[in-house]
């Protein structure tokens, strides 16, 4: 595997401008072999407390368990804007994601972030492509996620569909939010993920949706933040984002603890069938 | 009838203090709340456990933390069934809630309890000015389109502006240090004396600092390690060049230096029974001994803001048939360099102590080698109502320092004319 070191953290914006550009002639199936890697990547305090505060965590020293994804998102998109890249990368969507945290993260530490790309899979609505986010202090591997996206088009009918989320639990509501139709715009400015699908009705509809959708990675860090301080030390989270969340709408918390292993999920207000996000954790 | 049994400080825990619009500016009161809380309960291995009561308040708080302590608690690792309620007591707060939780331990209502403060200067509430908010509440009340409209027509431009809450007494107008500024010329206390209280001040915090006395007492926050405020090569030029900032012609006498500054902290403390500590393998540092509050009357200028602490020493001294003389070590809350010094001045006057306190003798003087040696709120900085725990923590380890049966004075003056003061003594 090659692994190309970046000075730094690249600017979020003109690789989406590039990636978007570039969208319509990229083809193939081949995911190139490569790393990117950026060293000493410090936590801008100001920042991090914006997204503490809108994701729901105290505003505190330790960095939320989804928050080193916001901090590799950069280099995910630099590795995605690449011309070799096989997959375009406006309109894809984030099915799945885990992620273990081996040691507390201290906003005062540089860390050092890899992004790999992995296989490309068939899947029912196109192709899924896997990402492999590590983040390291000094050369202690402190956290790892795995990610893996939907690239929407030709699908493999009988493709295989992967671990189902398990079924949310029937309990009591443990929560009611109001997500309002500017939270995408909100977490685009705390997080740099300006995808268009979070943004505006408009630009959602460009892409396909019928309307624009919270970010996933939202309604993830948000479920982990209600349910308490497990998941800021050492623990393992596993999300699947089974249906988008239109915005503006209601959504109910609904959560079952066994022991150290939490099962929580987010479902539609109005219609309770409907499961948006299914998470997991253990601590 | 219940009987009473010791109630033993076991530890405490704060955040460094910061200064207004400092590095804690993004930091609402509950998120320093819950960062000194879990620092306490990290440190002391309370995590799930319930704690018999946390009380807390803030000085300046939002209307939407009605439930400040409680949250902070859901927010911590204690057990979710661990109670807890706010007070607000001004600057007194944090001492008031360690008294309060104190008494239900001694009372056997209690087992274990933390107390705290918490104020931000810089994540206040913002008001609007009160014809504004009154026409708003009319506006919303309004059912009809005409009286929406009607409502609505009320607002001017004029209307628009905001209110950032200022230490200022409701009653009189005047801010704190103005009033200070009052009470400090009554006395005669001199610029000179203030700006060596303040200099002491930095010059102890520093040293204790640099012998890692605060290690067990203080959590790190956003990156700040220290007291932001402490400047431990202030000298007495630097405080003498410093302009004045409170009170006119020679009575100007109190500047930035020998003022706390806004500020931004947090502060708990853990308290419980001799049976709770020893079965979570917890030693004492210090019982608590007893507490008194006093109010004095300043609205005519009959007497200073902050003199109540003055009123309320005395009265404790009686009951527990102390003198002033009879302690180790007196933290004495230097809201200003000047409260401290007329406080002082006051017990050794023989005609105050005889007139307004109904003494025979004068109080006496303290050796002032054995006042706030560890430096105290004019170099740490002064979050209203995270100072209480503050001293109440540093105090108990001071003691414990020195030994079983050496006993400790607190002294908290707060605003409205207040004072709240305590006797810990060693364990």
């Amino acid at each position: 595997m090659a692994v190309e070191t970046l000075s730094s953290v690249p600017a979020t914006a003109p690789l989406l401008a590039r990636a978007a550009l570039t969208a319509r002639g990229r083809r193939g199936s081949e995911v190139p072999e490569r790393t990117l890697r950026v060293e000493d990547v410090r936590v801008d305090r100001a920042r991090l407390a914006a997204y503490q505060r809108l994701t729901g965590y105290d505003v505190s020293d330790l960095l939320p368990q989804p928050y080193p994804w916001v901090l590799a998102f950069p280099v995910q998109t630099a590795l995605m804007a690449r011309p070799d890249f096989p997959v375009p990368l406006p309109g894809m969507v984030h099915l799945e994601n885990r992620v273990t945290t081996h040691r507390a993260l201290d906003a005062a530490q540089p860390l050092t972030l890899e992004v790999t790309a992995g296989a490309l899979q068939p899947h029912r609505r196109g192709r899924t492509l896997d990402v492999r986010l590590e983040a390291r202090v000094d050369d202690e591997l402190v956290w790892e996620c795995d990610s893996v996206y939907l690239s929407r088009g030709r699908g493999t009918e009988d493709a295989s569909r992967g671990e189902a989320p398990p079924a949310l639990p029937e309990g009591p509501v443990a929560g009611v939010w109001r997500l309002p139709e500017g939270l995408g715009r909100e977490y685009a400015g705390v997080s740099g993920d300006v995808n268009p699908i979070h943004l505006h009705p408009l630009a959602a509809r460009a892409m396909g949706f019928p309307r624009h959708i919270a970010h996933g990675m939202w309604t993830y860090a948000r479920t982990l933040a209600a349910l308490g301080r497990g998941s800021l030390g050492p623990s393992s989270s596993r999300v699947w984002f089974t249906k988008p969340v239109f915005l503006p709408s209601t959504v109910e918390l609904v959560v079952q603890r066994s022991g150290r292993h939490v099962l929580a999920g987010l479902r539609s207000r109005k219609d309770p069938s409907t499961t948006h996000v299914v998470v997991t954790l253990d601590d | 009838m219940p009987t009473t049994r010791r109630a033993a400080v076991l530890g405490g825990n704060r955040i460094p203090f910061a200064r207004q619009f400092g590095p804690y500016a993004e930091a609402s009161n509950q998120d320093m709340l819950t960062a000194a809380l879990e620092g306490l309960v990290a440190r002391h291995g309370l995590a799930g456990e319930r704690v018999g009561e946390v009380v807390a308040g803030a000085v300046i708080k939002h209307s939407r933390d009605f439930n400040l302590t409680r949250e902070a608690v859901l927010g911590s690792s204690l057990a979710a069934d661990t109670p807890a309620y706010d007070i607000q007591q001004a600057c007194g707060t944090g001492l008031e809630a360690t008294i309060l939780v104190a008494n239900k331990i001694a009372l056997g209502q209690a087992e274990s309890a933390i107390a705290g403060g918490v104020d931000s200067a810089s994540d206040a509430p913002i008001v609007v000015p009160e014809r504004l908010r009154r026409k708003l509440l009319r506006l919303n009340r309004a059912k009809t389109p005409a009286e929406r409209a009607k409502a609505a027509a009320a607002l001017r431009p004029t209307d628009l502006g905001i209110q950032v809450p200022a230490a200022t007494e409701p009653r009189t107008g005047m801010s704190m240090g103005e009033h200070m500024a009052i009470t400090a010329a009554r006395w005669g206390v001199t610029r000179e004396a203030q700006d060596e209280l303040a200099l002491a001040s930095h010059q102890k915090l520093a040293a204790a600092y640099e012998r890692g006395f605060f290690d067990d007492l203080l959590t790190p926050y956003l990156g700040q390690t220290r007291d932001q405020n402490l400047r431990p090569d202030t000298t007495l030029e630097k405080l003498g060049s410093l302009r004045t900032a409170f009170g006119t012609g020679p009575d100007a006498t109190m500047t930035a230096g020998n003022s706390t500054p806004l500020s931004d902290g947090a502060s708990t403390v853990l308290l419980g029974s001799e049976e709770w500590a020893a079965a979570h393998g917890l030693k004492p540092l210090a019982f608590f001994v007893d507490g008194e509050t006093a109010a004095v009357d300043y609205l005519g200028g009959e007497e200073g803001l902050l003199m109540a602490p003055a009123y309320a020493v005395p009265r404790m001294l009686a009951r527990q048939g102390l003198s002033l003389q009879d302690f180790d070590l007196y933290e004495i809350h230097e809201a200003f360099a000047a409260t401290v010094l007329s406080t002082m001045a006051a017990w050794e006057d023989e005609e105050f102590c005889r007139e307004r306190l109904g003494l025979d003798a004068p109080l006496g003087g303290i050796d002032r080698a054995k006042l706030n040696v560890t430096g105290s709120s004019l170099a740490a900085g002064h979050p209203f109502a995270a100072t209480g725990g503050r001293i109440v923590a540093t105090l108990a380890k001071l003691l414990h320092e020195k030994g079983s049966g050496a006993r400790g004075l607190i002294s908290i003056c707060a605003a409205g004319g207040q004072g709240v003061v305590a006797i810990l003594e060693a364990a």
